[in-house]
């Protein structure tokens, strides 16, 4: 039962996989699935409600998500490395209060506060954080959920649980003055968004968060410093925390306690219905962005169908489990998984 | 159920046909034939093995037969039933049982427990009737004449041991074909022999097994009838009688390879790499060695016996390491891998997947990973050059799949090739002493043979190469010098003409 040896399967097999291979890295883009449900919720709502697709919504569209945008780029990066950061939203708030205790108590200049403000969100995020996760090596679920406790209870204790105003003309204009057309929030936005791509993209530090979610024992082995890496990763997480918890301020004119405590589940979620792994080592931003713009569309859309907002979270939900459920599958032949393909038919037809 | 059992007695006598048969097999994934037609015959008590290179669908096929992959269309019988197909729990009622490289057992119990885990019959409503597993376990460990406690913890048995639980689980289902993939990748010889025993003791009860391994010797010890695949196709079915290892290899890489020579040793340089008084306590006592400019050693010993611990070591993986390392006469101790890397030293683990590579990542990020770890980290990678010298390693070291796919995951390679970029990557890095542990392991024939090459040739560029292998045949090809390690120390050194394999397994089992 030989057959023939003389034929060449080598190449005919590698000519194979070359056509597949631009198909490959197309279905690569994990977000596709989602921007195309995206492409298709917007159509209809530009369809069926006239209020819709007008620039004033669009604009209060893209300005309502400009908080939860740039906390998600951050959410992204702490993912990409194989974590999670569970205090996003109390960096925030506490980001909120310290603007508003430099600027009014302190009296220090707007601009000077708002830079000390993201230098300390940068600071709790890299130096407790990343200090905690990527230097000691504890587990990110339990120092990031501890220090969200440790960090809303400094923002009830500082705040004395009250809302201060924050009066700042510069602050005004942040929020509500237009620059080219768009709010100044918004250019923010698409700011953090470019530098967050470029970084990942194009530099070494870059890959080495890619590396040290992909594998971080192998990454170690080939000279990454994987802790210093982690530290950064948080880091960059808490000032854009702190970026959003600027904005915040901004927009209410306001230090508030309560902000930001259901921030880290609609972040997590834009950044997994966006494709990134929540194993680290895959994704990135511009499937954040998706995320985002999904969220802010399903959300502004439903508003104005005069819909109930409850019905955003379930379909929220769905389409997250979906996502989830459509990585996995795709990611391995999972024997688990293996019912859902058999129903298709036992194929035993060919007899 | 004795009626059952009748039955299939009665259905062997009735039915001279094959215990399994598997035509028409297809399966591809994306645009990717792993297996084009390719069929496979296993008679009643036959040892059948399933040989071929890496990536000739072997894996896919075994996968298809116990029920984890559906196949594209395919026609399988077992015992003149069709099986149903891509469902892993009706394969393994029907008889088609796997034990893989990754053992499955839950190493926090008992034997016994291991082997009635998940069977309904051993449960009470008030919980597991322990009595009832030992027994039951028992009866299929002296069935197997296998001499384990039924009481004693999977965690603490050897390797082979594990292994034997694990058939002994598959044979109290009932199973009428075992799957064996690689089960002697971490055996010694000692434990493959006695897993021999206990395939050949099956196979005089009538169990079938289809053994799948790299290591030729061991496949024409033990198989009666073999199949070889390549490239997804079925390329011959033969009795082990009809052929030789010249015949096989050629069957398998489709053409006549050549076993070169190894290179003549060079004259031995100067010393490149000194290692005296290497302590850990409780892994490595008192280890003193060195090694020539250019010169290949080897490090031999069983499972345990410290040589992989030893490499990590000098890679500067164990901080609680005492000593003294010096290159080129210089202090080079280090106290982790970047500190090794400053001071010349490269490590390729054994492990390719856990440790040597970043599967998401792509085959050029993989590539450069190494020697880019000290520059700037907010430099711009030239991605451009980074093409460059991915096509130059494929073409140096002959990277199949690779060309003009740099941006492909690393993980859409085979593991001959995979492996090949984990040398290259650190190649790259262009070391003083470069350290591998294991460098083939799960690689086919052809591939094993080109990276020897690749070790042959680096010696002009005068590192010092040192090699931890459990395969004694790979010393013995490759190292100028063998260094036979037990528990932790070495013991004795052999030049290469005084090294065989009786006389390393004579020092490596602890004799003097």
């Amino acid at each position: 039962m030989v057959t023939q040896p003389e034929n060449d399967p080598v190449n005919e097999g590698r000519t194979r996989q070359l056509a597949s291979n631009s198909l490959r890295s197309l279905t690569d883009a994990s977000f596709l699935g989602v921007l195309l449900i995206l492409v298709v919720m917007f159509l209809y709502f530009s369809f069926t409600q006239s209020s819709f697709l007008t620039s004033g919504n669009l604009t209060s569209l893209l300005t309502g998500v400009s908080i939860l945008f740039v906390v998600s780029i951050g959410m992204t990066f702490a993912m990409l490395s194989g974590g999670i950061d569970l205090s996003v939203g109390s960096i925030l708030a506490l980001s909120g209060i310290l603007l508003g205790k430099l600027a009014t108590d302190v009296g220090l200049p707007i601009g000077l506060a708002i830079l000390l403000t993201l230098l300390g969100g940068a600071l709790l995020g890299g130096l407790i954080n990343g200090f905690f996760v990527g230097i000691v090596g504890l587990s990110f679920l339990v120092v990031t959920l501890g220090t969200n406790i440790l960090f809303r209870g400094v923002v009830n204790l500082w705040s004395n649980t009250k809302t201060t105003q924050v009066v700042s003309p510069f602050l005004e204009d942040l929020a509500f003055e237009d620059f080219l057309g768009l709010p100044i929030a918004v250019w923010i936005m698409f700011a953090v968004f470019l530098m967050a791509f470029y970084v990942l993209r194009n530099t070494y530090f870059g890959r080495d968060v890619y590396a040290v979610g992909g594998n971080a024992d192998a990454a170690r082995l080939s000279g990454i410093n994987v802790g210093r890496t982690i530290l950064l990763v948080y880091a960059i997480t808490g000032l854009l925390s702190a970026l959003g918890g600027v904005i915040q301020v901004a927009r209410v004119g306001a230090a508030s306690p309560l902000v930001g405590e259901t921030l880290v589940f609609d972040a997590t979620a834009a950044v997994l219905i966006g494709g990134t792994s929540f194993k680290g080592g895959s994704g990135g931003v511009v499937g954040t962005a998706v995320g985002v713009l999904f969220l802010g569309v399903l959300q502004n859309g439903l508003a104005v169908s005069g819909v109930q907002s409850f019905w955003q979270q379930v379909v929220t939900g769905a389409i997250l489990v979906i996502a989830v459920l459509i990585e996995t599958l795709r990611g391995s032949e999972r024997i688990s998984l293996g019912w859902l393909r058999t129903r298709g038919g036992g194929r035993q037809a060919s007899r | 159920m004795p009626s059952e059992a009748t039955d299939r007695v009665v259905a062997i006598e009735m039915n001279r046909g094959p215990l399994l048969s598997a035509r028409g097999v297809d399966k591809h994934y994306g645009g990717v034939y792993a297996l084009t037609d390719a069929s496979l015959e296993v008679g009643h008590g036959e040892v059948h093995g399933l040989i071929g290179e890496n990536g000739s669908g072997k894996s896919t096929l075994l996968k298809i037969l116990c029920g984890q992959t559906m196949p594209d269309s395919a026609d399988i019988d077992l015992e003149g039933a069709p099986l149903p197909l891509g469902n892993p729990v009706r394969s393994l009622v029907a008889g088609i049982a796997t034990v893989t490289q990754e053992t499955t057992l839950v190493p926090e119990l008992s034997v016994a427990e291991n082997i009635v885990l998940g069977r309904r019959a051993i449960r009470r409503w008030w919980g597991l009737d322990r009595k009832a597993s030992r027994a039951r376990a028992s009866e299929v460990l002296d069935r197997l004449d296998l001499r384990l406690d039924p009481r004693a913890i999977v965690e603490r048995l050897r390797p082979d041991e594990r292994q034997m639980v694990e058939i002994a689980r598959a044979i109290s289902m009932d199973a009428r074909v075992l799957i064996l993939d690689e089960p002697t990748s971490s055996l010694t010889d000692e434990e493959v022999e006695s897993l021999f025993g206990v395939i050949r003791n099956l196979k005089e009860r009538g169990v079938s097994t289809i053994f799948v391994s790299h290591r030729l010797k061991e496949v024409f010890e033990i198989t009666d009838h073999l199949t070889v695949l390549r490239d997804g196709v079925t390329v011959a079915r033969e009795a082990i009688a009809d052929l030789d290892a010249g015949k096989l290899i050629a069957l398998m890489v489709g053409k006549q390879v050549d076993h070169k020579p190894p290179a003549a040793a060079p004259a031995a340089g100067r010393t490149r790499l000194e290692v005296s008084d290497l302590a850990v306590p409780g892994i490595i006592e008192d280890v003193s060695f060195e090694v020539g400019a250019g010169e290949i050693v080897g490090f031999a010993g069983l499972v345990g016996a410290g040589r992989s611990e030893l490499l990590k070591t000098i890679f500067g993986l164990h901080p609680s390491a005492e000593g003294r390392i010096e290159i080129d006469g210089a202090d080079a101790w280090s106290r982790g891998p970047r500190q090794a890397m400053r001071n010349g030293i490269a490590f390729v683990p054994a492990d390719r997947k856990e440790q040597g590579l970043i599967l998401p990542m792509s085959i050029r990020e993989n590539l450069v990973m190494a020697h880019t770890a000290r520059l700037r980290r907010l430099r711009r990678p030239p991605r451009r050059r980074e093409v460059d010298q991915l096509d130059e390693v494929v073409a140096n070291l002959r990277v199949a799949g690779a060309t003009g796919r740099g941006g492909a995951p690393i993980s859409s390679l085979s593991g001959g090739n995979q492996q090949k970029i984990v040398l290259a990557k650190w190649l790259a890095v262009d070391p003083k002493a470069i350290l591998l542990d294991e460098p083939t392991r799960g690689v086919d024939v052809g591939a094993k043979e080109e990276i020897y090459g690749i070790l042959d040739r680096l010696r002009t560029n005068g590192p010092a190469i040192l090699v931890s292998s459990s395969e004694m045949s790979e010393l013995l090809r490759l190292c100028d010098r063998i260094f036979v390690m037990y528990r932790g120390k070495i013991v004795t050194c052999l030049a290469k003409e005084d090294a065989s394999e009786t006389v390393i397994a004579h020092y490596a089992t602890g004799n003097n």
